[in-house]
């Protein structure tokens, strides 16, 4: 996987909820990520470590620090710590 | 018969028929919709005053610094509609009529059953049968008279969504199903209300404001509806009653704060709450996307469309039927108690999860293969099956094949296992049924008894 010459990653917490926690089972992880790189590579990125997943990666919101992150950004850049969320919508009541 | 016979005969039948004209939702107090009514759409005449009786009944909530008769007015001239009377729409209605909310209208083309009322707290046992939304509408009624309440036993669809929400300010989305939350946010955003939209299962809620003060909208969010085959609703996943109660509140709040200006609404927000860690987390969403099909600067969806259709699924929450096996490859209930009886050899896999098993069990030693974690494990499960089928083959039988039976709850995972397993089980000439219709089946035709949930 080449996401530019570089090739910095960092170690961000990814939280999952709701129906990416039932198929992953689990609801905290700590996942190496690329550091700059866009919506779309980071969205691969973690269906790629949580295969599960690509069962939905159309239908989720994914919020970096509690902010909503486009998956259609060119430009994301992620730090040490940061806090990655995959959001799917809960649809019963 | 003689004469006490024929009186408690009698009295039986009249019972029948008060029972009968409630179904029907024959309420003296209520006309139960079940089309949109014409009349409504007249707006009611806006109040500027309050009753001495307002006065007292709101009077602690008159004396908020921010809220005051202006807000109490302006909570009176507010209609609000709840789509669902389900978990969500319980707490927000008995809370929305409490706060003495203009017009209540609550939409529901369902009967109240016996497994809602760990969440569905405004229904009552002798309310089972009864259309759900005459039933709420009594309950809030009970508790505050003043408010007009519209209930509608019918299903939300393309055909009479918009004629409905016309005769609301502010909709709620209390719904348990894909289908409707996307009619819901079109039907909102083409007829330009806010949807305060809530949403319950297992023990996570959400909530968020779409289509009002520039936020987006559901579509903005997730343009594609998800998979059927991802989607868990709450007969299957389970919920815990509490927590469809406290996001139904914060609906109910979101709405009067909305009819009334305070505070700060949650649109652009959404609230991510975990009973089980006891946290609220909100996260700061994106702005209306001008792309979007439907709110974006060029919607070219412009009228309601087969939401069925797009989401490829029904618009309820009722698990359907699958018909995935053949005739041979399938028994009844019966069939399997006759086994069960003669004592015939078999293995019998249990597929629902674990946890289901401590429920009830059918009356026969059995392996837990959780449906669920199947595929995961199916070479373990594979040599376990056969170790287990080898063990029971004896002379005894000779022309007897030993087969697996699957079984589960409702009997639609017990064909999809039976499909799992008959691909690695094949090459050993192992036969693999399942119990139609499952546990459910199971305690309808042999053993009334038998708990089913």
């Amino acid at each position: 996987m080449a996401y530019g010459s570089e090739r910095v990653t960092c170690l961000v917490s990814l939280l999952f909820f709701a129906k990416s926690r039932e198929l992953v089972g689990q609801k905290e992880v700590q996942l190496q990520v690329p550091s700059a790189c866009t919506g779309k590579q980071l969205l691969n990125h973690i269906v790629l470590f949580y295969p599960e997943l690509s069962l939905i990666s159309n239908n989720l919101v994914l919020s970096l620090n509690d902010k909503y992150l486009d998956i259609d950004e060119n430009q994301v850049t992620l730090q040490e710590n940061d806090e990655l969320a995959v959001i799917p919508p809960i649809s019963g009541g | 018969m003689n004469e006490e016979q024929l009186r408690n005969e009698l009295q039986n039948k009249e019972k029948e028929i008060q029972r009968l004209k409630k179904l029907l939702g024959e309420d003296e107090h209520f006309k139960l919709l079940t089309v949109p009514e014409k009349d409504l759409e007249k707006q009611k005449e806006k109040s500027e005053t309050l009753s001495k009786e307002d006065i007292s009944r709101y009077s602690r909530q008159l004396i908020l610094d921010d809220f005051g008769v202006k807000g109490q007015i302006a909570v009176k001239n507010t209609n609000v509609l709840i789509v669902g009377a389900g978990g969500l729409g319980c707490p927000a209605a008995i809370y929305l009529a409490a706060a003495g909310i203009g017009r209540l209208g609550v939409i529901d083309y369902d009967e109240v059953e016996l497994s809602n009322l760990h969440r569905q707290i405004l229904h009552t046992v002798d309310r089972v049968g009864l259309s759900k939304s005459l039933s709420v509408v009594q309950s809030c009624c009970r508790l505050n008279p003043s408010t007009e309440y519209v209930p509608y036993h019918l299903q939300l669809d393309s055909s009479n969504a918009l004629r409905i929400i016309e005769s609301y300010d502010i909709i709620l989305d209390a719904t348990d199903n894909v289908a409707t939350r996307y009619l819901l946010n079109d039907a909102c955003v083409l007829a330009g209300k806010p949807l305060v939209s809530g949403s319950a299962l297992r023990f996570e809620g959400q909530l968020t404001v779409y289509h009002h003060d520039g936020g987006p909208c559901y579509r903005c969010l997730y343009p594609q509806p998800p998979p059927s085959e991802a989607v868990t609703n709450c007969s299957e996943g389970g919920v815990l009653g509490v927590v469809p109660g406290i996001i139904g509140s914060l609906q109910a709040l979101e709405a009067i704060k909305i009819a009334t200006g305070i505070g700060t609404s949650f649109s652009q927000k959404l609230l991510l709450f975990d009973a089980l860690d006891g946290t609220f987390r909100t996260v700061k969403l994106r702005p209306r996307c001008k792309s979007c099909l439907v709110c974006g600067e060029n919607p070219t969806i412009s009228q309601l469309i087969d939401y069925e259709q797009f989401c490829g699924a029904k618009a309820t929450d009722k698990d359907h039927k699958l018909h995935l096996l053949e005739r041979s490859q399938r028994i009844s209930a019966k069939e399997y108690s006759e086994m069960v009886n003669s004592k015939k050899p078999h293995v019998l896999v249990d597929v629902r999860p674990a946890i289901e098993l401590d429920i009830c069990q059918l009356p026969h030693p059995v392996i837990n293969i959780p449906f669920t974690s199947l595929s995961r494990n199916i070479t373990e499960v594979k040599d376990q099956l056969l170790l287990k089928l080898k063990e029971l083959s004896s002379d005894d039988f000779h022309d007897y094949t030993v087969p697996v039976v699957c079984v589960c709850r409702r009997g639609n995972d017990s064909q999809l296992a039976v499909q799992q397993l008959m691909k690695v089980l094949a090459d050993d000439k192992v036969k693999v049924i399942d119990i139609k219709g499952g546990l459910h089946s199971w305690s309808k035709h042999i053993d009334s008894h038998f708990p089913i949930y």
